[in-house]
């Protein structure tokens, strides 16, 4: 695992939790998981979001070229030994193409040491939904326990929400003082992705010293725009951004911004219903089915509320959810007079000299036409 | 409403004979073509005699279509959808991927998709669905029209990408949208996913009925759900007669003869074709006709079809003496279907649905690849690479390698797309067939 801030990787990281704290490590795959559980059970998520650059070893010919790079180099990675600092994998599913992975590595090979899987309704609104999400999760609970030998301690989950909660609320404290934070995107987006392998704990450490660090009123000079998408990578989209002028006001990326629980009621004393209602309470995304309506409503109050003007549409190719909304997003923003610039990503490269061109001319045109009214 | 009530049942009525008025007259300016050509010796069999049977009543569901908005409450659904439960309630039901499919067969894709892709819907996304919208957009079908629908139900037992692409018609046409959302299974489906998808059933019926304005009629529903077995049952019978060597059909027929199971099930008329079918099929057995007059191989097709190539190819192998003479999609129609329980149409109705071939793991796919390798005596497969279905296609990689060593026999992966002729190179194609053919030797 070489997405490394810093000096220290992912990999190395979670063999030093095992030595340092006797912590079993989980890969886990996106996008949603609940994380406070595994935090409740002494068990570190490792999230694997490919990792980017081509793949590694040969695992990823099991997959079609056409299947989207995130699951095809995350295969090569499990398959090449690579992960081998984990005690386990978890597969959340989030896509057709993550399914297949899941019963792919379980069934014929790529992953022998323990998986898991979690399979999130879609619609969560729904009553039935709801019953079968907590189902779902005191199952995992259930295998969880059998694997630690530990039963689940429901005043640890509630600690575990708690302190989940907290990381959201800085995360989201940065992520909406996006103008005040004296960061560069390249350095916030790093912190940011850090909670995907850190020990939530010392990752509120760092966010909370960076929330301090907040500046009283604005600082960023750039062009404010807004990003939805899927993960960012190649993480040079984020330097060209810079380069051309421009920084991330507002985040709708499925890896960051979007998985931000804002509006969880705070449910003292039933850490099972808190944890269907964090479930619950992260920002729209396609692929757990969220109304159209209201996904493009989030989108443009996070618009409005960022002072972005220009919305930057960067989606891994060959995935679909996030493929199917695009004309929705270009109708909407078109209707209220926001530029959009769809950018197709695909992890297993990096960005490409048209795609900076194309992200320059953007933020080129923005700073000439003046902020929507 | 009266009127298009009127002319919905006259559709009904009248139909069968204008269709067959229409057929006549097709057969009569082609057998008048035919003479002046002259024709070269066909690989094929006689066709089946059902084969107009099968037009007109598949013809006659498009043309009752036309009129049922307004007269009939209209539902558009996914193939793998429990449609059991509309029909109690009068909905007439439009299968959109089937109707893809008929676009697929007349080449109408690139001019669809082009349609679609101006919206901008990538060209990567799923070819049935950008042919459906496309369809939408450019306000044009292949089968005439196309009623609008009151309701869209989907089921992800097939994909996930009928939700998205359902939820892009329900913005489209503005009317509620049903979801079932199945639970992938390994192995055995966990009881509190098949209490999910009960639930969901049940919710599924407070929404159709609002929507009809009717109400559930139990007995109504049994004995939709005991015709729906039925039908699967018959269907997994004709496919059946195809372990006969030579197989009376091909597996290129069973693509267009699935069609009654997949937009008719639960009907009467659908398990009618398929007894007529059926008896078909087993008078050619007792007469040695087969679906290619010279049949010196057989092999398993996994993956939908490449409908817009299906001649193309079959005439490829035909000419060789190789027959398709089973496929997995075609099966998946047979299995399924049959685990219903009139007695419990929605306990049964949930654990059937979610126990599709795309809805399980990888391990119950390469025993029923191995089964139906056995059962039909294959001596190769050919495994359609699908860049439009991806949870058909993500595992063929090993699927191909486990085929071979375990069952021994001869496989091939080819890569197309099932509806898009733009992602399917013909002679390239044609070349990499006909080498698989040649290692036969």
């Amino acid at each position: 695992m070489t997405n490394s801030p810093g000096s220290i990787s992912r990999g190395t990281y979670a063999l030093r939790q095992k030595k340092e704290h006797d912590r079993r490590c989980l890969a886990v795959l996106p996008i949603y998981y609940p994380k406070e559980l595994l935090t409740a059970f002494d068990i570190l998520a490792v999230e694997l979001w490919g990792p980017p650059g081509p793949p590694c070893g040969d695992g990823a010919g099991r997959l079609q070229s056409y299947v989207c790079s995130v699951v095809r180099n995350a295969l090569a990675f499990l398959q090449s030994g690579q992960a081998d600092a984990m005690d386990g994998a978890l597969f959340p599913h989030t896509c057709d193409s993550l399914q297949g992975m899941a019963t792919l590595v379980t069934d014929f090979g790529g992953w022998s040491k323990k998986s898991f899987v979690f399979q999130h309704p879609r619609g969560s609104d729904r009553e039935s939904a709801k019953v079968c999400v907590e189902q779902e999760l005191r199952s995992l609970a259930g295998e969880l326990e059998a694997w630690t030998g530990k039963p689940l301690d429901l005043k640890r989950l509630q600690w575990a929400l708690d302190l989940h909660r907290e990381i959201d609320a800085c995360r989201a404290t940065l992520l909406d003082q996006r103008a005040r934070c004296p960061l560069n995107d390249v350095e916030l987006y790093e912190l940011l992705r850090r909670g995907e392998w850190l020990w939530p704990e010392e990752h509120l450490e760092e966010l909370r010293r960076a929330v301090q660090a907040l500046a009283s009123s604005p600082i960023q000079k750039g062009i404010p725009i807004m990003v939805t998408g899927y993960v960012p990578e190649p993480e040079g989209i984020l330097a060209a951004l810079g380069n051309a002028g421009a920084y991330v006001a507002g985040d709708d990326y499925a890896a960051v911004g979007r998985r931000v629980s804002r509006s969880a009621k705070h449910l003292k004393g039933d850490p099972w219903a808190e944890l269907v209602e964090r479930y619950g309470s992260v920002a729209p995304c396609p692929t757990r089915n969220a109304e159209s309506g209201m996904r493009m409503q989030y989108l443009k109050s996070l618009c409005k509320s960022s002072g972005a003007c220009g919305v930057l549409v960067h989606v891994q190719k060959f995935c679909e959810p996030e493929l199917f909304d695009i004309p929705d997003i270009r109708k909407t923003f078109a209707a209220i007079g926001v530029p959009v610039l769809v950018v197709e990503g695909d992890l297993e490269q990096t960005l490409s000299g048209q795609t900076e061109t194309r992200l320059e001319a953007f933020v080129e045109m923005l700073s000439t036409a003046g902020r929507p009214s | 409403m009266m009127l298009r009530r009127l002319q919905y049942e006259m559709a009904g009525y009248a139909g069968p004979a204008l269709l067959r008025f229409q057929e006549w007259q097709r057969l009569r300016s082609r057998k008048g073509k035919k003479s002046k050509s002259g024709a070269q010796a066909s690989p094929f069999g006689p066709p089946l005699e059902c084969v107009g049977k099968l037009k007109e009543l598949m013809s006659l569901h498009y043309l009752q279509g036309r009129y049922a908005d307004g007269a009939v409450p209209v539902a558009w659904v996914t193939s793998g959808f429990p449609i059991e439960i509309l029909r109690p309630l009068g909905f007439h039901a439009v299968y959109p991927e089937n109707h893809a499919a008929m676009c697929g067969v007349v080449r109408m894709v690139p001019k669809l998709s082009d349609a679609a892709e101006k919206e901008g819907y990538a060209r990567d996304l799923c070819s049935y669905a950008r042919s459906d919208l496309g369809c939408c957009i450019l306000n044009t079908t292949p089968a005439g029209r196309l009623p609008k629908p009151d309701l869209l139900c989907c089921c992800t037992n097939i994909c996930q990408t009928v939700l998205y692409w359902y939820k892009a018609l329900a913005e489209r046409f503005n009317v509620p949208l049903v979801l079932i959302d199945t639970p992938f299974v390994y192995g055995e489906a966990k009881p509190h996913h098949v209490a999910y998808v009960r639930s969901q059933l049940e919710e599924l019926v407070k929404v159709a009925e609002r929507v009809s304005g009717r109400r559930m009629d139990l007995d109504k529903l049994k004995d939709v759900v005991t015709r729906s077995k039925e039908g699967a049952r018959l269907w997994g019978e004709c496919l059946a007669t195809a372990q006969a060597k030579p197989a009376p059909w091909t597996g290129i027929d069973g693509f267009f003869h699935m069609g009654p199971i997949v937009a008719l099930r639960g009907s009467e008329e659908c398990n009618a074709y398929y007894r007529m079918l059926r008896d078909e099929l087993k008078d050619r057995l007792s007469r040695g006709i087969g679906g290619i007059v010279n049949e010196k191989h057989r092999l398993l097709w996994d993956n939908l079809p490449m409908w817009f190539a299906v001649r193309e190819l079959s005439t490829l192998l035909a000419e060789r003496g190789f027959n398709f003479a089973c496929t997995s999609y075609t099966n998946a129609w047979a299995e399924a279907g049959i685990q219903i329980d009139p007695a419990d149409p929605f306990g049964s109705g949930a654990s059937s649905y979610m126990h599709i071939i795309l809805n399980q793991d990888l391990g119950n796919r390469l025993g029923i690849l191995t089964r139906l390798t056995r059962d039909y005596s294959c001596d190769g497969a050919v495994l359609h690479s699908d860049r439009s279905c991806k949870p058909y296609s993500v595992g063929q990689v090993d699927l191909k390698e486990r085929l071979m060593k375990e069952m021994g026999i001869k496989v091939m992966m080819l890569e197309s797309d099932h509806n898009d002729p733009r992602a399917w190179a013909s002679e390239p194609g044609a070349n990499r067939l006909t080498a698989f053919m040649e290692s036969f030797a």
